[in-house]
């Protein structure tokens, strides 16, 4: 049984009716209790970070998440809430991956909506099958920003880390990258987190065998 | 983004100050030709020049070297230092500068940079915002005035000044990094902004890049050869992988879809799900379902045809017609729609669109407009093209980005079912005035109608109805045609 967190940001039935495509038994909850015990958990998510971290928090959710151990997957907001910070409404989040979210520039139509390329960095089981430069749909406002910045968006902890390894921790843990006006991460994984910025339910073929490799980690 | 090498002329030598002192300079070379010509054989797409004699003394000094480089060089040359009449500017923008940099009299003479505004035109004056301990500063920077960041954004906005450099005088040519925040003043607030002072490194370079900058000014660390010229022109190039979408809109009445003109003489053109499936399958990128009978009796019906088609279809769809409160969106959005579009509540009652917003958020809140010529701009009209407004669309556009909308659809009651064609004009206009993706919407007839439209304006994505619907055109046709015309598809 994979469960689907229902913290109250936005569209939680499509990721419900994809895995139900997929034959994949799942439950949306917020009970800490099924989240624990499930086979993997979905983390999906639209809307603000600000509005998102505070009923994370009132319902015990934020505690739990970095105790699961099954396959985990963070979708838009959920890959970004993953992130230590977020310039969206100056929210501190949950510190699975360190990175913090930044708004695309001015410059740049907002949001960020369509279908866009992922280029494939590194091996991940996530993406078994799928091919290099697939298309995938998006519609998000803030992206996970891995270049270290002089104002303090990043941990001090991770600016230490960076410089006893040498690399950046932020950038061993991307799998996909996507460009719009310049590159940023789409596919991430760390242990048992894994975490798309792009919609893999509303991602057409693609983005069904995405979900189908996650839910076969969970077996 | 541009990487923009710095060329400084004191006593005809290419030198580099630190925070501005003169007498704390470095000579790199005797021949400031020889460095410009090195700099266009390394890729520089222009140069940034200051006779530091000039900017000291408040006349062009070094003018006859900046004439040198411009014969000896052809990549633009931005030319700043000294330039505080209208003479100096004009003998600079006639003999080869493309670009002139003033500064001291954007505080001490704003007459004539309005004058040199009026003449020259936006595209060949830059404005220099040189800011010590949030002043900004004039003359050389050897001058302080008591004007502010936000004094000065204001005296260039009533100008008219598009583009500006800025520098904070207290990071520059120390190599310890810039002074991202005070450039991000000044992105936000709408300037074609070049940055400077402190670049140092190649993640300095790629900050600015993230944050907006049209361009980064690199001096010294270009020089002591911290940053090359190349490698960073390489880390900051415009990358883009967003295609254009291709949208069947699918107007449904009794749990059919029909199609007519004008916004009557309906046709029935089959059953939705089946239709939508089938378009899924050509390779449309998202669909539209619009119910159009819109009675209370039928919402109901839509509903249950909105949660069928979410189970179905697995490519993003935005459901409207005439939903007008927070509870209709909420019913649609539980049934599976992704994005919601709002028409004439929209325009009736624009604190609606704000209250969905604040709710569900930009991402699944989509304006429809109805727009109808009228004079010189267009009007909006409601209740499905049959009243008109005396709102302008292009205004209303603007407003509904501010209100937090996340798109536009744009449907022009001139070509709605014509099949002559969109309205390029209309969506020039608009795709220039609102920073938020557009639809083109109406008049569709041809491939080639949907290929003018990507290539002639800025829209995003484009909607057809029954074009697709009497297969007039085939989605993954179109789609091949685009893409053979390089226009960005996913095919």
């Amino acid at each position: 049984m994979i469960a689907i967190i229902d913290y109250k940001a936005g569209n939680i039935a499509s990721v419900k009716n994809a895995l139900e495509r997929l034959g994949r038994a799942c439950v949306v909850t917020s009970d800490l209790k099924k989240i624990l015990s499930a086979d993997g958990v979905i983390f999906p998510g639209q809307g603000r970070a600000g509005a998102a971290m505070p009923n994370l928090r009132k319902t015990g959710i934020d505690k739990v998440i970095p105790k699961i151990t099954k396959p985990f997957l963070g979708i838009c907001l959920g890959m970004q809430l993953l992130g230590s910070y977020s310039e969206e409404d100056q929210t501190k989040c949950l510190g699975i991956f360190q990175g913090a979210c930044r708004k695309f520039p001015p410059t740049l139509k907002t949001p960020h909506l369509g279908w866009n390329k992922v280029e494939l960095t590194q091996e991940s089981p996530l993406i078994a099958g799928i091919p290099d430069g697939s298309y995938f749909y998006f519609v998000h406002s803030y992206y996970v920003d891995p270049v270290r910045s002089k104002k303090p968006l990043v941990s001090a902890a991770l600016n230490k880390e960076r410089t006893s390894n040498g690399v950046d921790a932020l950038e061993a843990h991307i799998v996909g990258k996507t460009s719009y006006g310049f590159d940023f991460p789409s596919i991430m994984q760390k242990d048992n987190f894994f975490a798309v910025q792009f919609h893999p339910e509303k991602s057409g073929a693609q983005g069904l065998r995405l979900l189908n490799n996650f839910c076969e980690l969970c077996l | 983004m541009f990487v923009i090498p710095a060329i400084d002329i004191l006593d005809g030598k290419c030198v580099r100050l630190a925070q501005g002192d003169f007498a704390d300079s470095i000579t790199y070379s005797n021949n400031p030709v020889d460095v410009a010509r090195d700099f266009e054989k390394q890729g520089a797409q222009f140069l940034h020049i200051v006779d530091l004699d000039g900017a000291r003394l408040g006349f062009p000094i070094n003018s006859e070297m900046v004439f040198a480089i411009a014969k000896s060089v052809s990549i633009p040359l931005h030319v700043g230092g000294g330039i505080r009449s209208y003479d100096s500017a004009k003998k600079y923008l006639e003999n080869g500068v493309e670009k002139i940099i003033v500064s001291t009299i954007a505080i001490e003479k704003p007459k004539l940079l309005e004058c040199l505004f009026e003449d020259f035109g936006n595209s060949r004056i830059t404005v220099s915002v040189d800011v010590k301990d949030g002043k900004v500063a004039t003359r050389g920077w050897l001058g302080e005035s008591t004007k502010t960041v936000s004094d000065i954004i204001t005296i260039l906005k009533r100008v008219g000044i598009a583009s500006v450099i800025v520098t904070d005088t207290a990071k520059d040519g120390l190599l310890k990094g810039p002074n991202f925040d005070l450039t991000k003043q000044f992105i936000n607030k709408g300037f074609e902004t070049v940055a400077a002072g402190g670049v140092s490194s190649l993640s300095d370079v790629q900050e600015f890049n993230k944050l907006g900058a049209f361009g980064v000014i690199i001096g010294k660390a270009m020089y002591e050869g911290k940053i090359d010229l190349q490698k960073a022109q390489k880390r900051v190039a415009y990358r883009n992988n967003l295609t254009k979408r291709i949208i069947p809109c699918l107007d449904v009445k009794n749990g059919r879809v029909v199609k007519g003109t004008h916004f009557s003489d309906l046709r029935d053109a089959g059953d939705p799900i089946e239709l939508g499936k089938r378009y899924c399958e050509l390779g449309a990128d998202e669909l539209v379902f619009l119910d159009i009978a819109a009675t209370l009796e039928n919402r109901k019906t839509f509903c249950k045809l909105v949660l069928k088609i979410a189970k179905e279809i697995n490519i993003p769809f935005t459901v409207g017609g005439g939903i007008s409160s927070i509870e209709d969106i909420t019913k649609l959005l539980n049934a599976g729609a992704d994005k919601i579009s709002i028409g004439s509540a929209a325009v009736k009652n624009s604190n609606f669109v704000k209250e969905a917003v604040e709710y569900f958020g930009s991402q699944c809140i989509v304006i429809s407009v109805d727009a109808k010529r009228q004079n010189n701009g267009w009007r909006i009209y409601i209740k499905g093209g049959t009243e008109e407004t005396d709102i302008d669309t292009i205004e209303f556009s603007k407003q509904m980005e501010q209100f937090g909308a996340g798109e536009l659809l744009l449907n022009s009651l001139d070509r709605d079912g014509t099949k002559k064609g969109f309205d390029l004009e209309l969506l020039k206009r608009i795709s220039k005035s609102v920073n938020i993706p557009v639809i083109a919407s109406s008049g569709a007839g041809s491939v080639q109608d949907f290929l003018d439209v990507f290539q002639n304006t800025n829209v995003d994505a484009a909607l057809g109805a029954s074009i697709f619907h009497y297969q007039e055109v085939s989605i993954m046709e179109l789609k091949k045609f685009l893409s053979k015309n390089n226009v960005p598809i996913r095919v």
